[in-house]
Formats: C-alpha cells, structure tokens, sequence
C-alpha cells in the first residue's frame, strides 16, 4: 500500500488535500450563490455581529494578558524575595507562563466523586467569563473601545459582580469544607465591597453626568491636573481598596488563603478547570487596573500635553523607481554601517559576528524610529501606549503588595469595608453633590 | 484472559453515595471530654487540618470545630512523626545516644544535644575545659539566632506574606553553613561530647563568623523593619491568645513564651550552666502575653545573643576543647537531671544510670509539647486564621513535639 510509505506529515497531507479542494470549491460555490445574502444580513445586523466580534478579540486578548501578568508577578515577587525566579525558557524565563498554561491543559482533569458535577464544571467558565466580558468596556483608547456602551461602568460592576457566583458555585459543589469556606468566604468579601466599590464612583458620575466610560476618559483631556485622581482623592483611595478586594489580592486575599483554608474554593480543581481560576485571576488585575486608569488616571490621556503636529510630509510617489531602491538599500547599507565599527573594534570580533551584530542594532533602530513615528503620528497608538503605560503600573502595584504585606483576618475586612469605606464613600458623594450644586460642574 | 478489572476509588466513575458515612467514620467516644468534643451543635462542623496542611508547621493534625469563621473546640492529634527517641537512647551507648537526639528540634538541634550532654557529665562528673564551655556557648547563640530568623519568616508566612521568610533565610542559611564549617554538617551537627566538643574552631568558621557579625545587626534590623510595624501584622497579632502568666506556669510553659507573659525565668541566669554567669545579658520580657509579645521577645532575644557572641570572642581562652575520659563510659548508678534554655524554653534530660554503658532510662522534656497544649485554650473564640497566627507564634517544632 502506498498508504504504509507515506511519513506521519505526507499521510496528514493526504488527508488534508482532497479536503481543502473540495471544501474550497463548496465555499467558494456558497458564497457566489449566497454571498449577497451573508454581506446583507451583516450589514443590517451590524451591532449583533460587532458584539460577537468583540467578545471573541476579548478573549484572545484576555489570555496572553494573564500569561504576562503571570510572568511579571514570578519575576517581580522572584526579585523582592532576592530570587532569581523563572530564567530556563525564554529570554529571562519569559516563556515560563505560556509552558505553565501548558502544563494545567495537560493535567489530567480529575473530578472527585461526590461533586455536584454540572455546577462543578461551568463555574471555571463563569468565572472566566465575568473577567474576560468586562474587558470589552475598557476604552484603551478613544478609536479602540470594543464596546462603547452608554452604561459602561454599571455593565462593568454587574458584570464584574457575576464572577463571585462562579466562585460561590465551585465552593459549594466541591463538596469540601476548605472549598465552602472560600466560597463563603468570596461571596462576603465581594458583596461588601461591591457597595463602597460603585458609591465611590458616583462622584466622578455626578462630575461628569455620564456612565460611559469613553466619555469620563475624555472629560479628563488636558494636563495630568484634571484626572480625576486630583479632583476626587478620598474615591480613588476607596476604589484603590475596593479593587483589591474585589480581585483577591493581598492583603485582601481570603478566598484562597493558603495558609488557613488550602486553597479556598479552588482546592478539588485541577487541570483546566484550575487553570481557569488562575487565569480569570490575573486578567481580574489587570482588568481592575485598567478600570482604575482609566477612570482615575485620564485613561488614554497623555499627562502632558505637548501639541506635536509634525509635518513630516515624504511624497512616496515622486520618488518613482527610488522608492524600491531605498526600500531595499537601506538594510544593507544600515547593516554594514554599524557592522563596519564592531569589525574595526576588536580583532577577536569574527566577521559573520559583526554582521549579525550589525544587522541586530540596526533592526533595533529601525523599529526604535519607525514605534516612534507611529506614536507621533499615529494618534490610536500614543493613546493605547498611555493607557498601557498607567495600567502597568498599577499591576506592578499589585503584584509590589503581594510581595510586601501580610493578610488581612476576615472580621478585619469585613469591618473595614462596613465601617470605614461604606460611610467615607457616601461622605464622598454628599460632597461632591454639595460642590456642585454650589460652583456648578 | 485478563484478570477481572477491580473498580478503584480514584476511578469517578465509581458512584460513592455522598450520603453515605464513608467519609466521615464516626469514632466511639473514650472519655467524656471526647464525647463532647464529638457532638456537633446546629451551624457546626469539623475542619480537619493537616498532618499535610501549609502552616500546622510539619505534621501536626488539629481537628477544628468550627461555627462559620470561628473555632469553637480544638484538638489537636500527634504522633504522625514518632520515632522512640527515648527509646532508641536506651538501646545506645552515652556516645551514640546524644545524635539520637539531635532530629528532635531540627531547627535548633545543639540545644537538643546540649541536655543529654550535660545531663550523662552530671552522670559522670566530668569536668569540661573552659575552652569548649566557651565554644558550647558561641554555637548555642549562634542556633538560637538562626532559630529565631527563621521563626519571624514563618511567623510572617503564616499571616501571608511571603517576602519576610526568605529574608529571614539569609541570615539563618549563613549561620547554618558556618556552623557546618565548624561540625561537618548541616543542621543535625552532633558536635557535642560528653567532656567537651568534637574538634576546636577552625579558620573557615571563624572568618565566616567575622564576615557575618560585621553586618548582623544590621541585616537583623532591616529585617526586622519589613514586619515589625506593618499594620496588617500588628492589627493581627495584637491582644491575640492572650496567655497570662498565673497559666502560663501552671501549664509549664518556659522560654519566650513565658518571658512574653511577664515572668522573667531564663535558665541562663537562674539556674546557670557553662560560662553564663560570667557573661552579661538581659532578659528580655514583655507584660502582655499576647501573640505580639511572643514575637517581640524573641526578636529581642537576637539582640542579647548577639552581645553574648560578641562576649564569648573577646574572652575565649585557649586550652583544650575535649576533657580526658575513657572510649568506653560506664558511670556509677545514679540519676541526673541536665537542662538547658533553647530558643523554644527548655530542653532537658532526665537519665538513669544503672552501672552500664548504655542508659537505663532516658527522658526527654520538650518545650514544644509543652506549648503546643496552648493551642486550645488560646483559639478558642477565635477565628480560623488566628489559630495560624497563635501556633506560629508559640513556634512548636513536630520533631520534638512526637519525639
């Protein structure tokens, strides 16, 4: 038979050629027969499909987010613990995350007997997404915001609110005392601080009359002097401690203390379905920092603002046959330019390692100069680089408390959300309305 | 023909009917303490932790009876790691039964050496050279401080923070190593004999010595600064398992855990043994009793032993290290008791001697057995955390606890 001589790839070819032809064929029949059909059924259903194409990039989007909050958070901790952390894969580790992924799809699944198990299995997905459809609101710039909703702040908080119900739904179908008391534990911890989490930022709301997010990001254009982090102090330090409360971070990780109750609500998963709790966990953070950035921080605004205009005006037409003779010049001249120092430095600098190092630092450059003119000239980009910029920084943050500060005691939190946050964020509001209501917005 | 396959319990697909008892068989109750213990009240339940918990510190199994967040009853079940230290001794000669002892405390084992040695040279009377005196104390100190570095990491570990308890490994890994130059081991030394020590300094340990008392107090201190005033930490510690000092002595409690509660017994400088009353220190004490102070005393605790070491360098004398005596020891009949304070209270040793070369009958007193009957008069009416928070603090090692 032919078929024992073919190689694994020659067989997989086999299989795959007859039916990309025929599939191909059938396609392309349907979409010269019905395609005016699909494009018009698109069209007047645009928002429906601009949803469903928004959920899918969010969640993309949302996993290698969590491979590089994951990342960040071994090699920072690694550094405040005087570690080295992850340095094996990847240039310094880097890849670590993605091969940690790895490994938890490739654990075996287990299901312990005496879970309830329909709810035991959907509520890694209702967690993970309650944290990935609350990434559609964030406007990472004005011309990239998924969904621009009108009400986006309270489709954020009912949204984000839906998570503690998956947390609550793995606690209790577990069938683990460890696994309840997490998952009591989430469902108090997040219903309390939902409240000063959502007052806190009515005074910003009472600011600027709307709940779309896109437009509290622009209501704060201009210098770093109108974010809202100056103009209302006391809501950002209570939405600060209510995010962190809300995403499990130390010191108000109580969930899944360790220390006390294993694991908390994630101590009978493994495989996937952990891995899932672990990722919704970082892409929380990140979420909630990119909340807090771009409601407290001016989001997408730059701090300074320098009006650049730059008329950098090259007629790539007129160029006529130069434009390929540039085009495909220029690396060559660029390499041996800055080959030709490292070839004339030192004798012990082989000649094909000069010509590397070369055509490296001129890569280096050329893309240097060609980020740098997107940021100047390209309004989306400087505006996503200024959002990421704050929202890292508030990662950093976080993964910084994690390492610093010890746990909170449950009565702790709860009272302080009860007693301190709840009656400073109202305090927060009457003043705000106060203020307005006297010198107007 | 395969053999017919026999369902395993770890198949799921094995149906286990969650009504059934099989997971929770009921124990006939012995006495009425447990018949009490076993009943359950509306709203309770058990919390079974451990032997494998993150923070029980080794195998300490303690059944908790809680109601919501609040422990109710406690009891903790030992054993998990008994090996008949006692026993074992019995069947050695006195040589062979002081590294017996070494494993119970593993964190602190020269104590553990320390009153079984003093205990058979009471035996014997053997007088040890001053030099070795000297040496004892120097690596006594310098375990006690390593004991206690590490104590802060997991003190901080079992609150939740993670950073302090790899600090705090610097300082003890360093002491570690040294006194792994001075015996030729790390951790179980077996460096103490009975009439002196195994080997004098040498040149490794002491420049290791030199490099590290340069900088200790300093590192010491930083590290200290990354807890001792956080807010979370103290908020956590403060007036928790308040232990006062009448119960304290009723229940035997010794070292910084007493001396936490007010009572300023240090067997150092009441009932001396080796050098120390030629050297100067404080005892460190506080008045409250609480969690807190548990820590604080032993983190002033580094502080004097630091000052001791710093004594013991300056006025060491030369001489030999190791007295006289026989291979083969064979004391008259008689018993002696030899105790010494370690860094969790006091370690001693109670042997019998009945004319031959191996130990009649040997008894090992172990502070934290002692201390580990606290736990649940000290949790009860708190919360599931703090029971972490007040085990750590009153630092039980398992190793000694089981014996």
């Amino acid at each position: 038979m032919v078929w024992n001589r073919l190689t694994p790839a020659g067989r997989a070819l086999a299989v795959l050629l007859p039916i990309l032809a025929i599939g191909g064929a059938a396609t392309t029949l349907l979409l010269a027969t019905f395609g005016g059909v699909i494009v018009a059924t698109i069209g007047a259903n645009l928002p429906i499909v601009r949803f469903l194409a928004a959920s899918v990039i969010t969640f993309l989007i949302s996993v290698p987010v969590a491979f590089l909050l994951i990342y960040m958070e071994m090699k920072i901790i690694a550094l405040m613990n005087l570690r080295i952390g992850p340095d094996r894969i990847g240039p310094a580790g880097a890849v670590m995350s993605v091969v940690h992924g790895l490994k938890v799809l490739m654990k075996e699944d287990y299901t312990p007997p005496s879970v309830d198990v329909p709810v035991f299995t959907l509520a890694p997905v209702v967690v993970y997404l309650a944290s990935f459809m609350t990434l559609l609101v964030i406007p990472f710039a004005p011309e990239l915001t998924s969904m621009g909703f009108e009400l986006g702040l309270l489709y954020f908080f009912a949204i984000g609110g839906l998570g503690v119900v998956g947390l609550m739904m793995a606690g209790w179908s577990s069938f683990n005392k460890y696994s309840l008391l997490g998952g009591i534990r989430a469902a108090a911890q997040a219903i309390s601080y939902e409240i000063p989490l959502t007052l806190s930022v009515v005074g910003i709301v009472i600011l600027t009359g709307t709940l779309s997010l896109p437009k509290i990001v622009a209501a704060q254009d201009g210098s770093f002097l109108d974010w809202f982090i100056f103009r209302q102090p006391l809501a950002a330090i209570i939405f600060f401690i209510a995010i962190t409360a809300e995403a499990n971070r130390t010191p108000f990780d109580n969930t899944e203390a360790d220390q006390e109750i294993v694991a908390g609500f994630a101590t009978e998963y493994s495989g996937m379905r952990f891995g899932f709790f672990f990722f919704a966990e970082y892409v929380n953070v990140f979420i909630v920092s990119a909340l807090f950035s771009a409601v407290f921080l001016g989001g997408s605004n730059p701090p300074i603002h320098i009006d650049l205009h730059p008329q950098i005006l090259v007629d790539l037409g007129a160029l006529g046959i130069g434009l390929p003779l540039i085009a495909g010049l220029a690396p060559v001249v660029g390499t041996l330019l800055f080959a030709a120092p490292l070839w004339f430095a030192s004798t012990r600098i082989k000649g094909w390692q000069a010509l590397v190092g070369g055509f490296l630092i001129f890569g280096g450059l050329s893309t240097a100069a060609v980020g740098i003119w997107a940021f100047v000239m390209l309004p989306p980009v400087a505006s996503l680089i200024w959002f990421l910029i704050k929202t890292f920084t508030l990662v950093f943050t976080f993964v910084w408390m994690r390492g610093t500060l010890p746990r909170a005691r449950i009565d702790q939190l709860m009272g302080f959300a009860w007693k301190w946050l709840l009656p400073a964020s109202l305090l927060n509001i009457f003043a705000t309305a106060a203020a307005v209501l006297v010198a107007g917005r | 023909m395969a053999g017919q396959m026999r369902p395993s319990l770890d198949d799921p697909r094995v149906a286990i009917p969650a009504d059934s008892s099989w997971y929770e068989p009921a124990p006939t109750p012995k006495t009425e303490r447990q018949a009490e213990f076993l009943t359950l009240r509306e709203g309770e339940m058990f919390v079974n932790m451990g032997p494998q918990h993150p923070s029980t510190h080794g195998v300490l199994r303690v059944i908790i009876k809680v109601n919501g967040e609040k422990v109710v009853d406690l009891d903790p079940v030992l054993g998990y790691l008994h090996r008949g230290v006692e026993k074992l001794c019995e069947n050695a000669d006195y040589h062979q039964a002081i590294c017996y002892t070494d494993p119970l405390e593993y964190v602190s084992s020269l104590f553990c050496e320390a009153a079984p040695v003093a205990a058979f040279e009471k035996l014997m009377d053997v007088d040890v050279p001053r030099r070795a005196q000297y040496i004892r104390v120097l690596t006594m100190e310098l375990n006690r401080i390593a004991s206690h570095t590490l104590f802060q990491g997991w003190m901080a570990l079992d609150l939740g923070g993670i950073t302090p308890i790899l600090w705090s490994f610097i300082e003890r890994d360093e002491i570690v190593d040294m006194l792994a130059a001075l015996t030729g081991q790390k951790l179980l030394y077996n460096y103490y004999r009975i009439g002196g020590v195994n080997g004098d300094l040498n040149h490794e340990f002491m420049s290791r010595l030199g490099t590290w008392m340069s900088r200790a107090a300093a590192q010491i201190d930083s590290n200290l600064a990354l807890i001792n005033e956080n807010e979370i930490f103290v908020r956590r510690t403060r007036g928790l398992g308040v232990l006062d000092a009448k119960t304290a002595l009723k229940m035997g409690v010794t070292g910084p855990n007493l001396r936490a509660s007010g009572v300023p017994f240090d067997l150092r400088r009441d009932r001396p043994y080796l050098v120390y009353p030629e050297l100067e220190f404080d005892v460190p004490t506080r008045d409250e009793g609480d969690s807190l102070a548990r820590y604080l005393v032993r983190m002033d605790e580094i502080k004097q032993s630091i000052r001791i070491i710093d004594q013991v360098l300056h006025e060491m004398p030369d001489g030999p290290v190791m007295a006289k005596l026989p291979r083969l020891l064979r004391p008259r009949p008689g018993r002696a008791f030899g105790a010494v304070e370690g860094p969790r209270g006091v370690y001693g040793t109670y042997a019998i001697s009945d004319g031959s070369d191996q130990p009649f009958r040997m008894r090992i007193h172990d502070p934290s057995f002692v201390h580990l009957q606290l736990v649940g008069p000290l949790t009860k009416g708190n919360l599931i955390a703090d029971t972490m928070a007040v085990m750590a603090s009153l630092d039980p090692v398992m190793g000694g606890v089981d014996k």
